[in-house]
């Protein structure tokens, strides 16, 4: 417990380092940057170093405190935190949903090869499909869905988005990891005559978990992604990625605005691969270290 | 009944393709009930693929296999035997408790009685405190003892092994060939042992089977007059040099065998 309590300080530290960092060089950019940013040959290579288009960092962090819209007494933050609120809320659900769809996609492409070589391709192909494509189909489709008195609601558009996107990486990553477990194990548990879905159970998702943890990190973040992209091409209100959107319509006149939103979006990524992270922390704390990812 | 009854097998693989293997022709061997046999040869000649047969993880190409008087899928299905590879290939996310009881747990024993059985096994392998420690603390000899303790776990009457002992050290491994004499003298269990080594086949068995590759056969059996008391001193002893020169003999007759045949090819 002691070596883990030092690993996670040790790279909280170092988590910290780097964001120093990057104000320390986007700082260091601004002051010593062209104003009109560098041009070579007349094409502008160097971005502007103006208060419209790099804002300092305190200014975008105190901007977090002062009102959404003058006169009003909602500050910036509890907007974004709200946003952030409401946008994790539909990424956990497609996350969820995308996890339990990759899950199970890789557990029947392990158990039938011909599955495998079947289906595999087009997921492969489904995700080369343009998000914002897919958005306004999902949003016809789900509004046509009716059972009884379920009615389709407006936030599950975004959430099937985001599943669409993480149940990618969960189902790659866990087929290979179920494909994982050494060959003598799996002659073992023939030699005890087990079942294909106690072999699946007591030995090949324990041995997959090294290569799930990864996968469904991939799967949050992109979750988060799915969502906030779903919620600005479906007009969805309410969320971050609305949010986003209307702070950059405002960038001209209030160039840090935005910037909380983006920070609220990226606060929401980490969060939920944070969760992913705890999760592995717990569940591998009884195993030998180097296969701790 | 035999233990082992193995009856004209023969095994290809890729049977039909040009790229056909005769791991093994014809071969036939009986193993009675209590007995230790060792199965030994170089590369290739097929001991691991009749351990194999035995247990029911690859079928025969053409004749029978019985175990405990049954088939051998009847015999697998039954669990009438355990089995421990060269790695002892515990589950790092399993105590070494629940590695023991994984079998029972399969064969849908009560936790109680699952609980009582591994530490009995725990008991019987010497390392009865090691129960809530993970495979991954303890040392290669220690694993290999729980991976026998798990495959014993059940109580079958027989014991496959595909070379145990093969990663351990020179000391560990005598110490280990001790303790599975000690084991099998407590449980009466019958062994059919896969080796390398002519040492060990010697000191642990009753019998030893030669066999040699390409395609894989028995081209001897050597029987073992080491009684059925054998300690450290049994090492030093006549009849255990006698017995290995006899394996060592046959391993080299068929050595002989081979360059003959290869230099009449060219």
């Amino acid at each position: 417990m002691i070596a883990l309590a030092r690993r996670a300080a040790y790279r909280t530290a170092m988590f910290l380092v780097a964001l120093a960092l990057v104000v320390v060089i986007w700082e260091t950019y601004k002051a010593l940057g062209p104003v009109d940013g560098g041009k070579l040959l007349g094409v502008r290579i160097l971005p502007r170093t103006s208060e419209y288009a790099m804002p300092h960092v305190w200014d975008m962090f105190s901007r977090f405190g002062r009102p959404e819209v003058r006169g009003s007494d909602r500050t910036v933050f509890a907007s974004v935190l709200s946003g952030a609120w409401f946008s994790f809320r539909l990424s956990v659900a497609g996350f969820v949903l995308g996890g339990v769809i990759g899950v199970g996609l890789a557990v029947v492409m392990a158990r039938f090869k011909l599955v495998q070589r079947g289906v595999l391709p087009y997921l492969v192909v489904s995700q080369t499909v343009p998000l914002i494509a897919l958005a306004p189909l999902v949003v016809s489709w789900g509004g046509k869905l009716e059972v009884g008195p379920l009615v389709w609601p407006r936030w599950l558009s975004a959430s099937v988005l985001g599943a669409f996107l993480a149940f990618f990486p969960i189902a790659v990553g866990t087929l290979r990891g179920l494909a994982a477990a050494p060959a003598a194990s799996v002659e073992l548990m023939q030699s005890y005559a087990a079942s294909w879905s106690k072999t699946l159970v007591k030995l090949k998702f324990p041995t997959a978990i090294p290569y799930m943890v990864p996968a469904f990190r991939l799967g949050a973040s992109a979750s988060v992604i799915g969502v906030v992209v779903a919620e600005i091409s479906t007009g969805l209100k309410g969320g971050i990625g609305r949010l986003i959107i209307e702070y950059a319509r405002e960038a001209t006149g209030d160039p840090a605005k935005v910037y909380t939103a983006i920070f609220g979006a990226a606060a929401l990524g980490l969060t939920m691969a944070g969760v992913v992270v705890a999760v592995d922390v717990f569940v591998m704390r009884n195993r030998p270290k180097e296969s701790i990812t | 009944m035999s233990a082992v009854n193995i009856r004209n097998v023969s095994k290809a693989f890729n049977e039909g393709k040009p790229n056909q293997v005769d791991a093994l022709r014809d071969v036939n061997l009986e193993v009675q009930q209590g007995e230790f046999v060792s199965l030994i040869g170089p590369s290739g000649c097929g001991k691991s693929t009749l351990l194999r047969l035995i247990a029911n993880l690859l079928e025969p190409s053409s004749g029978e296999v019985s175990v405990n008087g049954k088939s051998a899928v009847q015999a697998r299905l039954d669990q009438d035997y355990g089995m421990a590879f060269q790695q002892a290939g515990l589950f790092d996310w399993r105590t070494v408790r629940k590695n023991i009881e994984l079998p029972l747990e399969l064969k849908g024993w009560e936790k109680p009685d699952r609980r009582a059985r591994a530490d009995e096994m725990l008991q019987l392998v010497q390392l009865p405190e090691f129960g809530d420690h993970y495979p991954w603390q303890l040392s290669g000899g220690m694993q290999q003892r729980i991976a026998i303790a798990r495959a014993l776990a059940a109580h079958p009457p027989l014991l496959l092994m595909d070379e145990p002992f093969g990663a351990l050290d020179e000391m560990t491994r005598e110490y280990m060939q001790g303790e599975l004499l000690r084991i099998c003298a407590a449980t009466g269990t019958t062994v059919v042992f896969v080796t390398h080594s002519i040492p060990e086949a010697v000191y642990l068995s009753n019998r030893v089977v030669v066999m040699s590759p390409r395609p894989g056969r028995i081209t001897k059996v050597v029987d073992v007059a080491l009684g059925a008391d054998r300690t450290e001193d049994t090492r030093n002893r006549t009849p255990f040099f006698e017995a290995i020169t006899a394996v060592r003999e046959g391993l080299r007759g068929m050595h002989a065998a081979h360059v003959g045949m290869g230099n009449d090819d060219r």
